[in-house]
């Protein structure tokens, strides 16, 4: 009983701040109610007795990625009211496939085809399993070659970063330093005759 | 998930990652040789990926031995069918590297080119041996992260930016559908291996099926936009377009091949509980495509635009073999592929030809008079877009057969009626860039630098497109022997 008025809790209140996150008007209180929204999705992994996943949201997503995300919208600034232009005139397209979306999900969730793949992860981990371990044990095991390939695209994304930003300006200024060094008096000074 | 026991077997059949592996291990030590390599001298590296492709496409044949083999613990399959379609991925990038090797020689960071397409040639060798949704997003991310680099890759021109990012943006999005659409089926079936799925489906109440579906729509999506299949092919035309054509011609024909191979696995493997409302998705869909992209391709005077909706045309062809399904529509649709790889890129590889002091060579009005100042880059290019057309006696012609005829034995003859019309309507725009070509005056000067290696490329493709034309029957024979055992 008291589970299930958590469960509600935590996934109502996902739900409210991610509403937030699209309907805020400034970026950076988009950028909060985010990290709101993670906050109760861990609540709901710890519910499934699954901590690792959920100390690892709060710590990257929130403790990492959004401070990130913090970073580069306090040195865009971006224009908002740009942004919403047009908001009303997509409005009823938008809120018509969601609404379709809505009736969909709640016909999925009531078939009960999801209860077999619950129960058997139910009943599979006791509350003694330490999931920290067994991740780990599985993600260095089994799961190898995704892990190896998951490295694979993250030096990719740091190769793309790096070769997208790192340009040299032909228009930018730079100093030259050994040039400044040698500079001689004749170079700067001039005798002007009054 | 299973407790895991220790000590852990070590991989079975490692072996058959060798390819993978080597390319993996070659694109890394490139990425380091290419900071000694001079700045004037980069196109070193481009010779040096070449090699590597080269070497990946040896152990590719020295590991396959025509039998299915599952490695990895289950998460990676090696069998006849990723063999050819892998050996097609190969043959694609390495005649996109030889397209660029000139092309990219004025921008910077031009090392780190030619490895990132290594990187989305291993990615789309991983999707085609996925048999199982893990190995299969991580796949199609490697591929796409790669290849959104790649598309706005010249900086310096806002074309490239916006390129990249509306790929970016609708790509991130159709992963997160994708992935959205895993968790259905994992939800359901407790798995995430093609075949398992499959076959917990099979045992499944019918009334389960509602949860699966909604999971369906979702995988469709997400991998209709990564084959640009209407209605998901909006970026197609305007990442295309504002690629380096080398990238444009690298990204209509390899990664198609890579998703259309895993959408053969999905369909055949995880969905066959599902078969009547698969069908019933992807004909509407090829319905939609092969409208949406043979009809807009006629209003385009950027032939770069227009060859972009050309590929949604030809994808729609493509599908038909899908809905086909097993044995010649599989065998229908690798023979697409194929033959298509070749004619698309050779295209493209014209169009590079065509890049002139100043001009971008892109337009139609470019290609105008042609023929009287380079009767062999017209004639190359005319066999190219009546190959495209579909013209009897050329590779095309028996691409569109091989497809029309396994969907008609399969029972969709009204489908292949309205694709026979719409290849009518392609057959237009393919002939009026022959026109421009044969009977127009020029209105640009033609003054172009020599390019040994891009003459060289179209003539092969041009060539390859003739002699399959006449003599396709060991390419059908190949992709047939390819299937055995899909579906």
């Amino acid at each position: 009983m008291l589970e299930t008025a958590f469960f509600y809790m935590f996934g109502g209140l996902a739900v409210l701040a991610a509403t937030g996150v699209v309907l805020a008007r400034n970026t950076m209180y988009s950028v909060m109610w985010l990290i709101f929204c993670f906050f109760n999705a861990a609540g709901l992994f710890f519910m499934l007795d699954a901590e690792f996943l959920g100390i690892i949201l709060i710590l990257i997503y929130v403790g990492a990625v959004m401070v990130l995300f913090i970073f580069v919208i306090m040195m865009l600034e971006i224009n908002t009211a740009v942004l919403r232009e047009g908001f009303l005139q997509y409005l009823p397209t938008g809120g018509l496939v969601a609404l379709v979306l809505l009736i969909e999900f709640v016909a999925a969730s009531r078939s009960g085809a999801f209860s077999q793949g619950a129960k058997a992860t139910a009943e599979h981990f006791g509350r003694e399993v330490n999931n920290t371990v067994e991740i780990g044990k599985l993600l260095y095991t089994k799961y190898l070659l995704g892990f190896e390939v998951a490295a694979v695209i993250l030096l990719v994304a740091l190769v793309g970063a790096i070769v997208l930003t790192l340009r040299a300006r032909k228009d930018a200024k730079y100093q030259n330093i050994s040039a400044q060094v040698r500079v001689r008096k004749e170079d700067r000074v001039r005798k002007v005759r009054l | 998930m299973a407790n895991v026991t220790f000590p852990f077997p070590f991989p079975e059949h490692l072996s058959a990652l060798l390819p993978e592996i080597l390319v993996a291990v070659l694109a890394m030590a490139l990425l380091i040789v290419d900071l000694f390599v001079p700045k004037e001298r980069k196109a070193l590296t481009g010779y040096l990926s070449l090699a590597t492709i080269l070497v990946a496409g040896v152990a590719l044949m020295q590991v396959a031995d025509g039998t299915s083999v599952t490695a990895f613990y289950g998460f990676f399959t090696l069998d006849p069918f990723a063999v050819f379609s892998k050996l097609l991925i190969l043959a694609g990038t390495a005649i996109a590297i030889i397209m660029s090797l000139d092309y990219i020689r004025s921008e910077e960071n031009v090392g780190e080119y030619f490895v990132l397409m290594l990187f989305a040639m291993l990615g789309m060798m991983l999707l085609v041996s996925a048999n199982n949704f893990v190995t299969m997003y991580l796949g199609i991310e490697l591929m796409a992260l790669s290849i959104y680099v790649l598309v706005g890759y010249q900086r310096d021109t806002l074309r490239s930016n916006e390129a990249a990012l509306k790929y970016f943006i609708l790509g991130s999005l159709s992963s997160g559908m994708l992935l959205y659409g895993i968790t259905f089926f994992y939800g359901v079936t407790s798995s995430l291996d093609f075949k398992q799925i499959g076959e917990a489906l099979a045992a499944a109440p019918s009334s389960e099926h509602t949860a699966v579906l909604l999971g369906l729509v979702f995988i469709i999506a997400g991998l209709a936009f990564k084959v640009s299949m209407a209605p998901f092919h909006m970026w197609t035309p305007d990442a295309y377009e504002g690629a380096p054509t080398p990238i444009t011609a690298f990204m209509s024909a390899a990664p198609k091949v890579a998703g259309f191979v895993v959408f053969v696995r999905i369909v055949a493997d995880a969905l066959p509980a599902l078969e009547h409302e698969t069908v019933m998705i992807l004909s509407g869909m090829a319905v939609l495509t092969m409208a949406v992209g043979n009809l807009a391709a006629i209003a385009q005077r950027n032939i770069k635009r227009m060859l972009a909706y050309s590929t949604i045309g030809h994808v729609g062809f493509v599908t038909l073999g899908l809905i086909a399904g097993s044995g010649s529509g599989y065998a229908g649709m690798l023979v697409y592929l194929a033959i298509y790889l070749f004619m698309g890129m050779g295209a493209f590889a014209v169009i590079v030809l065509m890049r002139r002091e100043g001009i971008q060579g892109e337009l139609l009005d470019d290609f105008a008079g042609l023929a009287k100042v380079r009767p062999g880059y017209a004639l190359a290019m005319g066999l190219l877009l009546f190959s495209l057309a579909g013209i009897p006696f050329l590779g095309g012609f028996w691409a569109k057969y091989a497809v029309f005829i396994a969907a008609v034995q399969a029972g969709h003859v009204y489908l292949v009626i309205y694709a026979l019309l719409f290849s009518v309507v392609g057959a237009f725009y393919y002939i009026r860039v022959v026109k421009y070509m044969y009977f127009d005056e020029a209105r640009v000067p033609f003054d172009f630098s020599e390019n040994r290696l891009m003459q060289a490329t179209v003539a092969l493709t041009a060539m390859a497109v003739v002699v399959l034309g006449i003599y396709p029957d060991p390419l059908m024979e190949l992709c047939r022997q390819a299937v055995i055992g899909i579906g």
